[in-house]
């Protein structure tokens, strides 16, 4: 019980701490934290559908979803010791570069360079030029 | 407060913006820092989809990996792929030669590990006969290394022990093919995903073991709703996301369902006669050739209704998915473990490419039985070149002398220089270990203290003082290494030279991407080093580098169907994958297998459409395999099902994924996987420590509760060496391809 209590407090610290980060990047611009999650915290998506049920909720829902592509691949890791940098907004040029570069050559051939893939692409909503996979939930909210 | 979408995307271009600029600065300087100098064209080290990858290359290290736009991927990785790169750099990595002394694994130098490697060798084979001595490969190695040490053992030390963990995986699928169409490998290609509108996904969680195939899949069914996708597995896995059916049956009791389906199929009129007449032979299980009405017969105990009794998969969803798998218009199958991993693994392959046969929906674009493969290179590596004891490259078999006089006169050796007795298979090569019969063994690229079933036996048997195992590895954590007594440091994925092939009859050219770590040698150089401190006759291994094995495996496979000459390290080099046959340099390689025009084997004038060559009679059979249960089905002491797989983060005995803190920390350890019925009645909760109880042995695991298993079956990944699932599965094989059956034996579990 006493486990589970800790486990709890955790998950909701780390929610906390991830979407006020999150939201202070986008103001301060300043660098990424995230509280420290446990060793055996298991993938982020176990925390994150309960502290950030939408964001989980849409990537679930994604292609990247359906494909199991999971947080850590393009986010890393919140301590920092990942394969890649730690990052809310993954970095275009190392990360999305890795799958979708013959896309990023297309799009770079037809609209000159723009990393920011994100401004229309929101990768855990597919891409806006097409249906989900399945209408998701979250999209009818 | 209410935000609207676009309000959304402005923010995160915003937020994307300012990270470009000032934003996570330590972020944004990371990844200039890894920006590659260069990039080499290499494959995918994990699973049988065998994706094209290019390596990062800076400061002669290897900083990142992406897709290659021009294999079949088109770029894409799986999380798995995406992450290679810091596997090669582990700090666990085997980087010099070790002796055990008194129990320890001493530090040695090449010359001391390998004179005591062949002087070992030597001496079993002096006094115990070369059958005494064995390879135990992978469907890791490279196709040259495997086909270096099957030619070594084989023709040079005149053992036919040769095998290894492709044995564990795919063995079943070979049998399947050789006696459904007379020749092994999948007729069709991975390009029939984009057309098929009908895809039948049975004992296959393709979504975890095959991801970019399982995009491949979900993307055409995404570009195309009706397209028809159902999903047999007794667990409701990510695959089955995507169903339009998903059938969760009674573990073991599969072949029922397809004898079924095929029953509905015929009933309906949904049989194309005109395909069975002419190219399909009718054959009992006891080889008898009958009529199409014997057939009828055979299935009347197979009745929906009949089935339902046997698998607990309801009549109707038994017609339904009999009769979208028929009325599509172009059907292709995927299996994997789920069917090979059985005691009868090789009648439940037969059963999938009966309903292909049976309905004309084979030898089409769009239309294929196609088993997927575990390993990177199983299929170009081990059942191509022939490395296991049965079998010679090319398909060939050691027990026809035609096969082994015609190899011999390809290699330039004696008449009889080919043992005529088959080898031991798998189980009984490591029973043969344990009993200290086989004296000598040596290992490259697996891990087989960690993969074999009811590991313990095998464990005690690598732990005697009186045989000896010499270990090929990479990583200095993998469980083999506790037993081996003598370690040598392998070179690892893009530090080599070499070509995989995967699941779809493609071979790709891997290359050397940066200098292998410390004293790490490439398998073929250590394979060469063996052959030469043994005296086998230099003509069996004329080789200087690895390109001369290619060279030479091309000029043995052009007098076969296998015939991939004209796929050269020049044409490797620049492109990325060619699927054989490939009979000359101008050939573009043969998508789908058995019809005229398509495939290069048959002549261009040939009189009919398809021909199925590697029967005399040029017709594929449609066998009538009965419904048989498991070799350990659950009885009131032992009342459930355990099974055992992947997760998509980990792969194999976790020895590289767990270099990956990424994937380490997403899945640390094994856990159990229990139905929430089931969990209910035994009082367990989720993360609740569970005791799992077979025959064999007694485990804990952490309960993960869910609706994933059907009622009555648990499941547990095999990937952690901590917990090694292994102790409690059966090494009960099928009688034909040997392969034992992981996926399904008795167990009780309570709450601990």
């Amino acid at each position: 019980m006493k486990r589970r209590t800790t486990i709890t407090k955790t998950l909701a610290g780390i929610g906390a701490a991830f979407c006020f980060c999150f939201f202070a990047t986008q103001v301060s611009a300043v660098s990424v934290k995230h509280l420290k999650a446990p060793d055996d915290a298991a993938d982020c998506y176990t925390c994150h559908q309960k502290v950030t049920p939408r964001v989980a909720q849409n990537w679930y829902e994604s292609k990247h979803g359906v494909a199991l592509m999971k947080c850590f691949v393009c986010h890393g890791q919140p301590d920092g010791k990942g394969s890649i940098p730690f990052a809310v907004v993954p970095d275009a040029r190392s990360v999305c570069r890795k799958c979708h570069e013959p896309a990023m050559l297309r799009m770079e051939k037809k609209f000159g360079i723009d990393p920011n893939c994100y401004a229309c692409h929101p990768f855990h909503q597919n891409s806006m030029h097409h249906d989900a996979y399945k209408k998701s939930i979250s999209k009818k909210e | 407060m209410k935000v609207t979408r676009r309000e959304v995307l402005k923010t995160a271009a915003a937020a994307s913006a300012l990270a470009a600029i000032g934003g996570p600065l330590t972020t944004v300087a990371k990844a200039a820092d890894n920006e590659p100098e260069y990039w080499v064209k290499s494959v995918c080290r994990f699973c049988g989809t065998g994706c094209g990858v290019m390596v990062g290359i800076k400061g002669r290290k290897v900083v990142t990996v992406k897709g290659d736009p021009n294999n079949h991927n088109s770029g894409f990785l799986c999380l798995k792929g995406a992450l290679m790169p810091p596997i090669v750099y582990s700090k666990d990595r085997v980087t010099k030669p070790y002796i055990r002394k008194n129990g320890k694994l001493e530090p040695a130098s090449w010359d001391e590990a390998m004179s005591l490697v062949a002087s070992k060798f030597k001496a079993s084979i002096r006094d115990h006969g070369p059958t005494s001595v064995a390879y135990y490969g992978s469907g890791q190695a490279l196709t040259e290394e495997s086909y270096l040490a099957n030619k070594i053992w084989k023709a040079g030390l005149g053992s036919n022990n040769v095998e290894g963990n492709p044995r564990l995986c795919m063995a079943s699928a070979v049998g399947g093919y050789v006696t459904t169409f007379g020749k092994d490998e999948p007729c069709g290609s991975y390009d029939d995903i984009d057309s098929a509108t009908c895809f039948f996904i049975i004992g296959s969680n393709m979504s975890e073991c095959h991801p970019i195939l399982f995009k491949r899949v979900a993307a055409r069914k995404q570009a195309d709703p009706t397209v028809k996708v159902i999903v047999v597995d007794p667990r409701k896995t990510n695959t089955a996301r995507i169903a339009d059916e998903h059938v969760p049956f009674k573990p073991g009791t599969d072949l029922a369902i397809l004898n079924s389906m095929a029953y509905v199929i015929i009933q309906e009129e949904l049989d194309n006669q005109r395909f069975h007449n002419k190219y399909v032979t009718f054959m009992t299980n006891d080889k008898q050739k009958v009529d199409f009405d014997a057939y009828m017969k055979f299935l009347e105990d197979y009745t929906p209704e009949k089935a339902e009794k046997i698998s607990g998969v309801p009549a109707d969803q038994i017609r339904r998915i009999a009769l979208m798998f028929a009325e599509a218009s172009a059907t292709t199958s995927f299996w994997c473990m789920g069917l090979n991993q059985r005691i009868r693994g090789v009648w439940a392959n037969n059963l999938v490419s009966n309903l292909h046969l049976l309905t004309g929906h084979i030898g089409k674009t769009g239309a294929s039985p196609f088993s997927l493969t575990g390993q990177p290179n199983a299929c170009g590596g081990v059942r191509d070149t022939g490395s296991l004891c049965h079998l010679l490259p090319a398909g060939r078999l050691i027990k026809k002398p035609e096969h082994r006089a015609k190899l011999e006169e390809q290699w330039g050796l004696k008449p009889g220089t080919i043992a005529p007795k088959p080898g031991l298979h798998t189980i009984a090569l490591w029973n043969a270990f344990s009993e200290a019969k086989v004296k000598a063994m040596f290992v490259v690229c697996s891990n087989p203290a960690h993969s074999l079933p009811n590991v313990n036996i095998y464990l005690e048997g690598m732990k005697r003082k009186d045989n000896f195992m010499v270990l090929s590895e990479p990583f200095m954590d993998a469980e083999t290494v506790k037993y081996c007594d003598v370690l040598l440091p392998a070179a690892f994925w893009c530090e080599k030279r070499g070509t995989y092939g995967c699941s779809e009859r493609r071979y790709s050219l891997l290359m050397k991407s940066v200098e292998p770590m410390g004293e790490c040698k490439p398998d073929f150089d250590i394979l060469m080093d063996f052959a030469k401190r043994m005296d086998v006759d230099p003509k069996v291994i004329p080789f200087e580098t690895i390109d001369d094995v290619w060279n030479e495996w091309r000029e043995v496979s052009s007098v076969t169907p296998y015939n991939f000459m004209g796929i050269t390290r020049a044409r490797m080099e620049k492109e990325s994958g060619i699927l054989w046959p490939c009979p000359t340099e101008d050939h573009p390689g043969t998508k789908i297998r058995y019809v005229r025009g398509q495939d290069p084997n048959i002549p261009k004038d040939y009189k009919n459409k398809y021909h199925f060559y590697g029967k005399k009679d040029g017709r594929a059979v449609i066998w009538f395999r009965p419904y048989k249960g498991a070799a350990e089905e659950p009885d009131a002491d032992y009342p459930m099902v355990l099974t055992t797989g992947r997760v998509i983060d980990h792969w194999h005995t976790g020895t590289m994924t767990m270099k990956v803190p990424e994937l380490r920390r997403s899945f640390p350890k094994a856990y159990v996987e229990v139905n929430v019925e089931d969990a209910k009645a035994k009082g367990i909760k989720n993360g609740d420590d569970v005791i799992l109880e077979t025959r064999r042995d007694t485990m804990t695991f952490q309960a993960r509760v869910s609706d994933v298993c059907r009622p009555g079956l648990v499941f547990v990944p095999w990937y952690d060496a901590n917990l090694l699932i292994n102790k409690l599965t059966l090494n009960a094989f099928d009688k034909g391809s040997k392969q034992p059956e992981y996926k399904i034996c008795a167990i009780r579990i309570k709450k601990a």
